[in-house]
């Protein structure tokens, strides 16, 4: 998705002005701020809620870009509209194992909610940074069994899918990861991230293995697959960077996610496609930091994101499935190719492994890293 | 003003230094409080997690993957160094024969690309080189190539962005010392019979070593830390240090890791720097006092 600068602008001043209405900045300092940059306070209606004595605020934290304007389209505004009063700050700057870490060790948590997934739910939480889930409040039956456990519910699913240019082989395009390596009857620019989820497991049905048997994954096996092509490979950091690589013809097939390649085939007029065939499913999940300060608001807001028109809504503006069955099976005719958990694409894919990635990720990371680095 | 430096030239020489110290303290004490004060903790980290001793420094012998980045590193920042420095003595020594004039100008594209950030340089360069970029483009529009030529994401191309953004230190370090040699030793070594080859390798070349040892130093020591370029340009398959030590903060977690390879990374900047003060007078590297 190409922004346009003035959205950009936009999303900056929309920011701040979220990060100002928290607690992040008191009141005496917002006012400071103001002065020093010229701007009377009651400009750009930046109101800080301490000053007005309000509930205090929850802060949501994900990945930014279209994430901040979605999920406060879909996620936020009806719960506000339901809760009047409430007030949640988007703060899109990524809330990675690090950042959380640093958090919750300092004692100074200023995050509630946390977009990230499942097995990092796993993998943080027996380090003990994160609160357990309320299922007092969060309804757990309303997510796959395999999308909720302890410090972890699922709030959408999303795909690592093989996506291609169709214009590069005369009219023939890959369905499978053996197509991705096999470079003779597919020449071209290959695309992967710099992580593993994903690029493990396509490397392992490329060989030969069955969905089935992934877990646990053969490291050697999968990264000697990946030595085998990474010459031919772009590894992309950000996934916008992919999708740009993508757009460009930088790379002609590879690895992307389906939030990114459904755009993609957009922007391209369906020069760039993709298929769910040997996807990898994953699902994303919220999570809460320990010693987080929104108390119960934090759990109704974590279940009014569980209604099923609002999922819908998600999936509609971002690409984001619906990890609620009865939205995935509640939708309209238009939506279903998009969405990963729709029965039809999920019984195509591969499940993520959950438990594996939350005990192997650390050094599988270094270990995928040290290969693909000549 | 006068009256005031009438005020300090009658106080007594002891004070008059006082005064001095005291104007330095402000940037001592945020240079200590905000500089080397945690870059202690950064030490501290290294020899105790994850638990206390030099387990993380025996990494340095043992680890393949940190030896490989390490080996990555230094083999980028000498291609770097060594490529940056023939091409900005070709520049420095062109800029030094020409005229006035044409200095200041060579001067000004020279400085031009310092004023824009190296995020913004390295994308450019994607623009420029990528398969369906502009170069490729061109070349192939005139029929020179067939394939397009791999010029970024890859190693070339970090090294291409890499030497694009330390030519500069190099030219100006070579420049400034080029500045300090009289010309009319060329014109006498000419008269005295000999060739304008001759000339330059026996009279010229040698009075700029203090200039070359400098700008090798200069630019070698900061390939070193080289971040953001090869992780655009470098099409993910090139690993250096400060992104594996980002790596072990953000990722993995392995903060002994990243802090030992930063400390061991600013200990050998720092041996460097030592050498070079025992070889070079660094005041005269920077022209004649």
């Amino acid at each position: 998705m190409t922004q346009e600068p003035a959205q950009d602008h936009l999303d900056a001043l929309d920011h701040f002005r979220e990060r100002t209405e928290g607690r992040v900045i008191d009141r005496r300092g917002f006012l400071a701020i103001c002065a020093a940059i010229g701007m009377p306070a009651g400009l750009a209606r930046l109101t800080p809620a301490a000053a007005q004595g309000t509930n205090r605020e929850l802060v949501l934290v994900n990945w930014g870009g279209d994430a901040v304007r979605g999920m406060r389209a879909h996620f936020v505004e009806p719960y506000i509209r339901a809760n009047p009063g409430r007030r949640v700050a988007i703060d899109g700057t990524g809330p990675s194992s690090g950042r959380i870490r640093l958090m919750v060790q300092s004692g100074r948590v200023t995050w509630d909610v946390m977009d990230r997934n499942l097995h990092t739910a796993l993998e943080l939480g027996r380090e003990n940074i994160l609160e357990d889930i309320d299922y007092a409040i969060v309804d757990r039956s309303k997510v796959r069994p395999e999308h909720a456990n302890q410090w972890g519910i699922g709030n959408y699913t999303y795909a690592h899918v093989l996506t291609y240019n169709t214009r590069r082989w005369g009219g023939r395009v890959p369905t499978t990861w053996k197509d991705v390596w096999d470079l003779r009857g597919f020449p071209g620019r290959r695309a992967f991230r710099r992580t593993i989820d994903g690029a493990l497991e396509a490397a392992l049905m490329a060989d030969g293995v069955a969905k089935e048997s992934i877990y646990p994954i053969d490291m050697k096996r999968a990264l000697d697959g990946h030595k085998a092509i990474k010459n031919q490979t772009i590894y992309y950091n950000a996934i916008a960077e992919g999708q740009a690589a993508f757009r460009d013809n930088e790379v002609q097939l590879g690895l992307l996610l389906n939030t990114r390649s459904w755009p993609l085939k957009n922007d391209t007029n369906g020069v760039c496609d993709y298929t769910f065939n040997e996807g990898i499913v994953w699902v994303a999940a919220w999570m809460v930091p320990k010693g987080a300060q929104g108390g119960r608001a934090i759990w109704e807001f974590i279940a009014s994101t569980q209604e099923p028109q609002r999922q819908i809504e998600l999936l509609r503006s971002n690409g984001y499935g619906p990890v609620n069955p009865a939205a995935s099976a509640a939708l309209p005719e238009d939506l279903r190719p998009l969405d990963p958990g729709r029965e039809e694409n999920y019984a195509r894919m591969l499940p993520g492994g959950v438990a594996w990635y939350a005990e192997h990720a650390t050094n599988a990371l270094q270990q995928y890293l040290d290969a693909i680095s000549s | 003003m006068s009256a005031a430096s009438t005020t300090f030239a009658a106080q007594p020489r002891r004070g008059f230094r006082g005064f001095y110290v005291l104007m330095l303290a402000p940037a001592l004490v945020l240079l200590l409080g905000l500089y080397v004060l945690p870059l202690f903790g950064v030490v501290l980290i290294s020899v105790t997690e994850p638990r206390p001793g030099l387990g993380n420094y025996e990494l340095l012998l043992t680890s393949a993957s940190v030896q490989r980045a390490l080996w990555t590193t230094g083999r980028i920042a000498v291609l770097t160094t060594l490529i940056t420095l023939i091409l900005g003595y070709i520049v420095a020594y062109a800029m030094r024969m020409a005229s006035e004039g044409a200095q200041r100008w060579m001067l000004f594209c020279v400085l031009f690309p310092f004023w824009i950030s190296v995020l913004v340089r390295s994308f450019a360069w994607i623009t420029l080189l990528r398969s369906e970029g502009v170069l490729n483009t061109a070349l192939r529009g005139t029929g020179l190539i067939e394939e397009p030529l791999m010029l970024v994401r890859n190693e070339t191309g970090v090294l291409i962005g890499m030497v694009h953004a330390m030519l500069p230190y190099a030219i100006l370090t070579l420049y400034a010392n080029m500045r300090g040699i009289d010309l009319r030793l060329m014109t006498a070594a000419r008269g005295l019979g000999a060739g304008p080859v001759a000339a330059f390798l026996r009279v010229f070349l040698p009075m700029t070593r203090p200039g070359i040892l400098g700008a090798t130093v200069l630019v070698f020591i900061i390939s070193l830390g080289f971040y953001v370029t090869p992780a655009i340009l470098g099409g993910g398959r090139t690993l250096m240090i400060a992104e594996y030590v980002a790596l072990q903060i953000n990722e993995t977690l392995r903060w002994g890791l990243g802090t030992m390879l930063a400390t061991t990374l600013g200990i050998s900047v720092m041996g460097i720097m030592w050498l070079m003060s025992r070889v070079l007078d660094v005041k005269r590297l920077f022209g004649p006092a």
